[in-house]
C-alpha cells in the first residue's frame, strides 16, 4: 500500500501467490502413503476472485494449508508470493486464513473473536474493537457485538469468522468452504453478501466449494480439481457482469458455463467416489 | 425474592438436620462421648472460642497458603509440560507414580524434613492442590484442536500466544474443578498434618482434645471446621462464575 505494485520483468503486474509444481505426499515411502496434491501450478493475480472446486478429499484443504504456511510443500514444488519463495513456515502470517469450521472461541464476545488476529498482531485492544464494531453492519451483526457465539445462528457464526478473517487485512482470503454447513436459502444470501463485501473492501480471494453454482456465481475464474491425487484439471475464466445478481444462476450464459464444468466436475467426482468404494473393498477382504 | 431461594434452601436443610439431631439425643439418651448434642457443642464453641478461633486462623493461614502455591506450581509446571511434549511424556509416568500414593502418606516425611511447625503442612498442601491443578491443567490446556492452534498459528501467533489466548482460556473449565477439589483437600491435608504433629492448628486441638478426652472440643474443632470449609467452598463458587463467565 501507498508503493507502487511490485512488476516482473516484462511488466506485468506479479502474481499474489504463485504455486509451481506443488506436491503433498503424508507418509511418504510408507506403505500406507497418501498422495493429497500432486504437480499443481497455480497463478492468482492481484484482485481476483477465483473459486477451487473438487470432490471431496480431492486435496483442497490440503492445499490450503500449504498457502496458509501451516503445511510445508514437499521439496520438488514451490510457492511464490509477490515473485518470491517462501521457505517452510515463512507464509504464516502473511495470508488470513479462514478454515472449514468457524472455530470462533466460545469465551470471546463477538467482537473480541473478531479481533483476534489484530490482537495477536499488537493492536491496542480498544483500537482494534473500534474497528471490528464499525464493521459490524457489513457483517450483518449489527447490535450483536457483545453477544457469545453459542448466542448466534449458523450463518451468524460464519460471518464473525468472515470478519475476523477480513480485519485481518492481508491481500489474499483464503476461504475454506465458508457455506458448507449452511442450508440452501442461507448460502444464497450470504454468498451475495459476501460479494457485496468484496466489492467494498477489495482483497484477493481463493475460495474452495463443493458447489457448481457457488464456484460459478462467485468467481472470476473456476479452477476444477481432479480426484485424489489432486492436481488442476482445468479451469475457466467467467466472464459474466458484475454485480451479479441471483437471476443470473437462469441466464443462458451460465447455464452454457454450467454445462462445461459440469462434465469435467462430475467425471472427478465419480472417480473419487470409484476409488472410495474400491478402498472400502480393500479393506474389508 | 426467587433469587434468594437457592441460599436459603440449604440453609433450611441444615436448620432441619440440627434440629433432628439435637432431638434424637436428648430422645434416645445419647451418651456425650458418642455424640453431643449441637447445644452442647455450641456451648463449647462459645467458651472456647479464643483457643478455636485461633486455631482456625493457624489451620486457614496454612491451607490457603498451600493452595495458593500448589495453584502457581500446578499452573506453571501443566504449561511448561505442555509446551514441551517430549518433557512431558517423559515426566508424566513420575508425576502419575507420586499421585497414586495419598498425599498424606507422605506427611511423616515432610514432619521429619521440614519440623513440626506451618512449613510441613503448607508444603503439604501445595503438594496435594498442585497435582490435582497439575494434572486437571494439563487436560485442560490440551483440549482446543488442531484447527483453532492452526488458527492462531496463520495469524502468526507463537506459542507463548497461543498459551496466552487459547489454551489457557479454553482450561478455564478444567481449572474450576480443580480449585474445587482442591479447596477441600487443602483442609483436609492440613487437620490431618496438623494431627500428625503440631504445635497448634485445629487437628492439633483434635489430636490434644482425644488424648484428654475431651469429645465436646473434639466435636466443637469438627464443626468450626467445618463451618470454615464451607464459607471457602462458597467463596469459591463467587470466584469460578468469574473464571468461566461466559457460560
Ligand atoms: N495429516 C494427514 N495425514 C495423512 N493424510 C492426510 C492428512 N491430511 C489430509 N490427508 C489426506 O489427504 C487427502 C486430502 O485431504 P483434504 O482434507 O485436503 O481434502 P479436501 O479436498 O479438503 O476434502 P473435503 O472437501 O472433504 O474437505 C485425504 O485423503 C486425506 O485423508
Ligand atoms: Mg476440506
Amino acid at each position: 500500500m501507498g508503493t507502487s505494485p511490485a512488476t516482473s520483468d516484462d511488466g506485468q503486474e506479479l502474481p499474489v501467490i504463485e504455486l509451481v509444481n506443488v506436491w503433498k505426499r503424508f507418509g511418504a515411502g510408507s506403505p500406507s502413503e497418501v498422495v493429497a496434491v500432486s504437480g499443481v501450478d497455480l497463478k492468482i493475480r492481484p484482485g481476483e476472485f477465483i473459486t477451487l472446486i473438487g470432490p471431496s478429499g480431492c486435496g483442497k484443504s490440503t492445499l490450503f494449508n500449504m498457502i496458509g504456511g501451516l503445511e510445508p510443500c514437499d521439496d520438488d514444488g514451490s510457492i511464490l508470493m509477490r515473485g518470491r519463495v517462501q521457505q517452510d513456515g515463512e507464509l504464516l502470517g502473511k495470508v488470513a486464513f479462514m478454515p472449514q469450521k468457524d472455530l470462533l472461541f466460545p469465551w470471546r464476545t463477538v467482537v473480541d473473536n473478531a479481533i483476534l488476529a489484530l490482537e495477536v498482531e499488537g493492536v491496542p485492544v480498544r483500537q482494534a474493537r473500534e474497528r471490528a464494531r464499525a464493521m459490524l453492519p457489513d457483517f450483518g451483526l449489527a447490535g450483536f457485538g457483545d453477544h457469545y457465539p453459542h448466542q448466534l445462528s449458523g450463518g451468524m457464526r460464519q460471518r464473525v469468522a468472515l470478519m475476523r478473517t477480513f480485519l485481518f487485512e492481508r491481500e489474499l482470503i483464503l476461504l475454506d468452504e465458508p457455506f458448507g454447513a449452511l442450508d440452501a436459502l442461507t448460502r444464497a444470501m450470504m454468498q451475495r453478501w459476501l460479494l457485496d463485501v468484496w466489492a467494498e473492501h477489495r482483497r484477493t480471494v481463493l475460495f474452495i466449494t463443493h458447489d457448481i453454482d457457488e464456484a460459478i456465481f462467485l468467481g472470476d475464474r473456476v479452477v476444477v480439481m481432479s480426484a485424489r491425487p489432486g492436481t488442476i484439471k482445468c479451469s475457466e475464466t467467467i466472464d459474466l457482469p458484475r454485480p451479479r445478481d441471483a437471476s443470473i444462476v437462469t441466464s443462458p450464459e451460465f447455464m452454457a458455463i454450467k454445462r462445461r464444468l459440469l462434465g469435467a466436475v462430475e467425471e472427478e467426482s465419480l472417480k473419487s467416489f470409484e476409488a472410495a468404494r474400491a478402498d472400502a473393498r480393500r479393506v474389508g477382504a | 425474592m426467587i433469587r434468594k431461594i437457592p441460599a436459603l434452601a440449604p440453609l433450611a436443610g441444615l436448620a432441619v438436620f440440627l434440629l433432628g439431631w439435637e432431638i434424637a439425643v436428648h430422645l434416645f439418651a445419647i451418651p456425650e462421648f458418642v455424640l453431643p448434642a449441637p447445644s452442647a457443642m455450641a456451648a463449647t464453641i462459645w467458651t472456647e472460642a479464643g483457643s478455636l478461633s485461633l486455631a482456625l486462623a493457624v489451620t486457614l493461614a496454612e491451607a490457603l497458603g498451600g493452595f495458593a502455591l500448589g495453584i502457581a506450581a500446578g499452573l506453571v509446571i501443566a504449561m511448561i509440560l505442555v509446551s514441551a511434549p517430549p518433557l512431558e511424556k517423559a515426566m508424566l509416568p513420575l508425576l502419575v507414580a507420586i499421585n497414586s500414593v495419598p498425599v498424606v502418606a507422605y506427611t511423616p516425611l515432610a514432619l521429619i524434613w521440614l519440623g513440626i511447625g506451618s512449613a510441613s503442612k503448607v508444603t503439604m498442601v501445595t503438594l496435594a492442590v498442585g497435582f490435582v491443578v497439575l494434572l486437571n491443567m494439563l487436560h485442560g490446556l490440551k483440549k482446543p484442536e488442531q484447527g483453532a492452534i492452526d488458527l492462531m498459528r496463520s495469524f502468526g501467533a507463537g506459542r507463548a500466544t497461543i498459551m496466552w489466548k487459547l489454551r489457557l482460556p479454553a482450561a478455564m473449565p478444567s481449572l474450576v474443578v480443580a480449585l474445587r477439589v482442591g479447596i477441600v483437600r487443602a483442609m483436609i491435608v492440613a487437620i490431618v498434618t496438623e494431627m500428625l504433629g503440631a504445635y497448634m492448628g485445629i487437628g492439633w486441638i483434635i489430636f490434644q482434645a482425644t488424648q484428654q478426652i475431651g469429645f465436646r472440643e473434639v466435636w466443637a474443632a469438627i464443626a468450626v471446621s467445618s463451618l470454615a470449609s464451607m464459607a471457602l467452598y462458597g467463596a469459591l463458587v463467587w470466584i469460578d462464575r468469574r473464571l468461566v463467565w461466559w457460560k
